[in-house]
């Protein structure tokens, strides 16, 4: 899984720290999403796209090894 | 139906509050010390004392398992199931391969070796839990 968090949040002018307080995650757990060490839950996935007012496919791919 | 469920589900996201951590970790410290002094100044004499120790040991160590975590998200309830998964994992191959460790070195130790036995309750449970807490921190350091 393949994602452009880190674009959507500086679209947003938005720190890990930000985005992590606005979905009620640790800093780390936005850190590790961003770097794809981490795939979140859809609910996750659903909160962040409240957040960017995008679909979650807009911002989540799946990789070729998926 | 759902109404089991729900208990269900919030019987397994039962977490103890933060400070029941340092309290974990205090009870946890204060009796590998006391453990340690009563296996100098009182030998074999407290078997009582030794098991009531090793008990409460594992309460300690227990709580520090159950704690809540400072920043609990999903990824850190992922990590704790994970760390349980080794947890048992370990505990088994360590069930299976202590006694005879611990034959073999009573063979070279004491040349005729002592009788094979198999592990306590307490030194597994004791094994299963540090390798759930090593295993959870490690998980969050790299995360």
């Amino acid at each position: 899984m393949e994602n452009t968090i880190k674009v959507e949040r500086a679209i947003l002018s938005l720190t890990q720290g930000d985005l992590a307080k606005k979905i009620g995650v640790s800093r780390q757990t936005i850190n590790s999403i961003e770097a794809n060490r981490y795939v979140p839950s859809t609910v996750l996935a659903l909160k962040l796209s409240k957040v960017f007012n995008k679909p979650v496919n807009d911002f989540f791919k799946l990789s070729a090894d998926d | 139906m759902q109404k089991e469920q729900r208990a269900l589900q919030k019987l397994i996201n039962f977490r103890l509050p933060r400070q029941f951590m340092n309290i974990g970790l205090v009870l946890a410290l204060s009796l590998i010390v006391l453990m340690f002094f009563r296996a100098t100044l009182l030998g074999e004499a407290s078997l009582l004392m030794r098991d009531t120790l090793q008990r409460a040991l594992l309460v300690g160590m227990l709580i520090m398992s159950i704690t809540r975590d400072r920043e609990e998200d999903e990824m850190t309830i992922q990590f704790r199931m994970q760390s349980y998964g080794w947890a048992f994992v370990m505990g088994v191959i360590y069930a299976l391969i202590m006694p005879f460790v611990e034959f073999g070195v009573s063979i070279v130790v004491n040349g005729d070796g002592e009788a094979f036995k198999s592990l306590g309750d307490f030194q597994m449970l004791l094994f299963m839990l540090m390798v759930q807490l090593m295993c959870y921190h490690v998980l969050k350091r790299y995360r």
